[in-house]
């Protein structure tokens, strides 16, 4: 019997010789903290709830206790705040009605500050509420020794992967960290685009070197999103004297962006070299296990009771994005504090399903081939003879790819459309083209645009 | 029980105490006074579960024994007898009131149901005046929120951090105060440093209770704090109360030190302009205070489409960058009704930044005050 178990039934049986009134009074969101070797320690939710349990109800409950498990040495209750009763406490909460301004005009408050000013840095991200798994642990474990070696081990910190894993988190997690570690540093956060645009305002009140000086005094440069540099070649410059000036003064720099150097397009080289230099760190995506610790983990500070089965049908539904794992959760908890009962498996299904079935995206056996065709500079023909030159096999393995992964088709009727090739043969073409985009940006890329064409309808 | 008191000191002793009683359905015994003799002194108490208020009042104590009675009930007969004698005694739980020549007697129940008030075993935490704790709660109290969505911002923060100073600080996260009380000798014990949020109802109750002392400027309240609950107490009078779990809101950052536009002003021209500003502001409350540097001025600007709108000039010591910022009016005067100096000291850093009031030439009361944002 969990100790859960063993409090409902004495619970039962206090209620039958207390009256009502006392009942609710008095026992109302207590539970059993611990049972162990014959003591049981109650945890109860005021001081005046112990001190009635204790003096008047003492021996109530350990005889109620000792009808339901039997040897009970003795009880102590101590004051606790169960996360029930904190549950219960807010649902009591009304909220008052406030008055809603239609205006556009908008009262501030201070919840917007978490954000502190000068630093730019959102107090709600810290480590305790990161969770590190194999996916993020090589990432977090860089984080961990910049923060013990401020711009000495690991100049710049370069974080790379894709949306939604917590890459934003992590690095103004180290910001924060770095705050509550040293007092004097000075620290800055900045999203790429914040600093393109303080950079182009300061372009046109010409107060570039003002701007450049106001860089250089920071300890720790932290920059979300700096993939948006890409094409911006003034502000690639200008980003590039301030990395300097900071490196060679062993000023931390902490980037993040959506996918490594290499892959950002129409970075300038000597930029792509400087952020290689450092320490470069991926965060890849979570496995199911992860997802489950983290929904688990977000429900606490919910403060709400879902059970495993929901948390686990969220986690295996919605595989790549934690933004997206929250967003679900969140429906959820909607969803419960709309109707006030747990949805089943049928409600839930429902209350998901636009996060979770993708929408169902159009295409055909045909198109493919001639998205490819026309992408490669090929003949559609091509794809179904028999060469077996260079440029026209990869094409055709790609429209494999495409065909198995878009349409889901089976190998057999892939390799009958593509010229009565053998369904090994689409097999290995498959496998093939999937290991090689795990290495291969540019085909990723590739990939990417096709795609792109795919789905827009050019051709 | 029988004893016999001067109608005066019950009468002052029941309203300490009778406040908090509301209506509960659940425990009808919660909407009674306890009366118990105690140490030949008698002690009157009362509880709503989450504060508890004990006042022992001096009476001639003639057979031991306690009740609790009705509230209202007694209350209203109390208050309406003459300054004389009472006796009191009690049968069968029932108590017999006899005054001159009135008598009567009212039904109650027996103290065996009556909640067991929580004791606090720890040492005080820290002595402080109590004239100066009134003081620095009435600064600070009408800022807490009422809204209960986050409950920590309902109390009022206790942060006992130093062993100089107590940080008294309330806000509804669109203004904010804080109050810093100095400590002389009265050091905070070492063992209990930290900080602590009191429901704000607990210390409306204090300051009431504190404002109908009598007079005694070396008076000391003690402060204790233990599982969850705090107990305040002087002499004769002990309030305990539950404290508010949760973090309270890190307003530090808010706090800055430099500021881009600083205005030192008088405050009673301030208050006034603000007041006749408030006539014609919007649905929203929103006034529009302009500083010019160069002319040391303040304008004050309100406009209600449909009403008409105002406009005026203050003169005042201005240093830095001028400045547009709309501000509620009533935050304002909240925040400027709360300092007593002639003059106050304003400063703004840009118009979506919190503002900053204090006394001029004091540093122990701060208070920020977001802007409305354009």
């Amino acid at each position: 019997m969990t100790n859960q178990e063993i409090w409902q039934i004495t619970l039962g049986e206090i209620e039958l010789s207390v009256s009502r009134a006392n009942f609710i009074t008095w026992f109302k969101n207590t539970n059993i903290i611990s049972n162990k070797d014959g003591k049981i320690i109650v945890g109860v939710p005021n001081g005046f709830a112990k001190e009635w349990l204790e003096n008047k109800y003492n021996k109530l409950v350990l005889k109620a206790l000792r009808n339901s498990i039997g040897y009970i040495k003795n009880v102590n209750y101590i004051i606790s705040s169960s996360p029930e009763h904190q549950v219960k406490t807010r649902q009591k909460a009304r909220p008052k009605k406030e008055k809603i301004n239609l205006d556009l005009k908008e009262q501030l408050d201070i919840r917007e500050f978490k954000k502190d000013e000068k630093t730019n840095l959102n107090s709600r991200y810290d480590f305790g509420s990161f969770v590190v798994a194999s996916f993020n642990e090589l990432a977090y474990a860089a984080s961990q020794s910049v923060i013990k070696d401020l711009g000495k081990i690991y100049n710049p910190l370069f974080i790379y992967g894709g949306v939604g894993v917590g890459k934003t988190h992590l690095i103004q997690a180290i910001g924060n960290e770095v705050i509550k570690t040293y007092n004097d540093k000075n620290v800055i956060y900045l999203p790429s685009e914040r600093f393109c645009a303080d950079l182009i305002s300061s372009i046109s009140n010409q107060t570039i070197e003002k701007f450049k000086d106001d860089y250089r005094k920071f300890d720790v440069l932290i920059i979300d999103d700096i993939q948006f540099l890409a094409g911006k070649e003034k502000t690639q410059e200008i980003f590039f004297h301030i990395f300097n000036g900071l490196y060679e003064k062993n000023k931390q720099i902490i980037l993040s962006s959506d996918r490594a150097p290499k892959a950002i397009p129409t970075l300038e080289e000597r930029l792509r070299s400087r952020f290689e230099g450092g320490m470069m760190a991926d965060i890849g995506r979570p496995d199911f296990e992860t997802r489950l610790v983290i929904l688990k983990k977000k429900a606490q500070d919910l403060n709400i009771n879902i059970s495993d089965e929901t948390l686990s049908y969220i986690a295996i539904n919605i595989q790549k994005n934690i933004r997206e794992l929250e967003g679900a959760l969140n429906r959820v908890f909607a969803f419960i504090k709309l109707n006030n009962i747990i949805p089943n498996q049928k409600q839930l299904t429902k209350i998901l399903k636009t996060l979770i079935s993708n929408p169902q995206k159009r295409t055909n056996y045909k198109k493919i081939a001639e998205v490819v065709a026309s992408f490669y500079d090929i003949n559609v023909s091509d794809l179904i003879n028999r060469s077996r030159k260079k440029e026209i096999v990869k094409p055709r393995q790609i429209v494999m790819y495409l065909m198995r992964e878009e349409l889901k088709n089976s190998y057999p009727s892939i390799g009958t459309r593509l010229g009565d090739r053998d369904h090994t043969t689409v097999i290995y073409a498959c496998e093939k083209i999937g290991k090689e985009l795990e290495n291969d940006e540019t085909l990723e890329q590739e990939l990417n645009l096709i795609k792109e064409r795919l789905y827009n309808n050019i051709v | 029980m029988k004893i016999i008191c001067l109608q005066e000191n019950l009468k002052n002793g029941l309203n300490v105490v009778q406040n908090i009683i509301g209506k509960n359905l659940t425990l009808p015994i919660l909407n009674n006074i306890l009366l118990i003799t105690d140490k030949k002194q008698l002690k009157l108490s009362t509880t709503d579960l989450e504060i508890a208020i004990t006042n022992y009042i001096i009476c001639k104590t003639e057979k031991e024994g306690g009740i609790t009675v009705p509230a209202r009930i007694l209350v209203n007969f109390i208050n309406n007898l003459p300054n004389k004698k009472i006796e009191i005694s009690i049968k069968n739980n029932i108590i017999y009131l006899k005054c001159d020549n009135f008598k009567s007697n009212i039904k109650g129940l027996d103290i065996k149901d009556f909640p067991i008030i929580p004791k606090i075993k720890n040492e005080p935490t820290l002595e402080v005046n109590y004239l100066t704790l009134k003081n620095a709660l009435e600064q600070v109290i009408n800022f807490t929120s009422f809204s209960d969505i986050r409950p920590e911002i309902t109390g009022v923060f206790f942060n006992f951090s130093s062993d100089k100073e107590i940080k008294i600080v309330a806000t509804d996260s669109f203004r904010l105060g804080e109050k810093i009380i100095y400590l002389k000798d009265n050091k905070i014990n070492k063992n209990n440093q930290g900080s602590v949020i009191v429901p704000g109802k607990t210390i409306q109750e204090l300051i009431r209770i504190l404002s109908n002392l009598e007079k005694d400027e070396e008076g000391l309240v003690k402060i204790s704090i233990e599982n969850n609950q705090i107990l305040f107490n002087f002499s004769k009078i002990q309030i305990i109360s539950k404290l508010i779990e949760g973090s309270y809101p890190n307003y530090q950052q808010l706090m800055s030190k430099q500021f881009e536009t600083n205005i030192l002003i008088n405050k009673e021209e301030l208050v006034k302009a603000i007041k006749l500003s408030s006539f014609f502001s919007s649905k929203i409350n929103d006034i529009r205070l302009k500083i010019d540097s160069k002319k040391s001025l303040i304008s004050i600007f309100s406009q209600d489409i449909e009403l008409g709108e105002n406009l005026s000039d203050l003169q005042a010591e201005v240093k830095g960058k001028d400045l547009e910022i709309i501000f509620n009016h009533k935050y304002l005067l909240d925040g400027l009704n709360s300092i007593n100096t002639k003059r106050v000291f304003i400063g703004f850093n840009g118009e979506t930044s919190p503002g900053i009031i204090k006394p001029e030439g004091d540093d122990s009361f701060n208070y920020v005050i977001m802007p409305i944002k354009l």
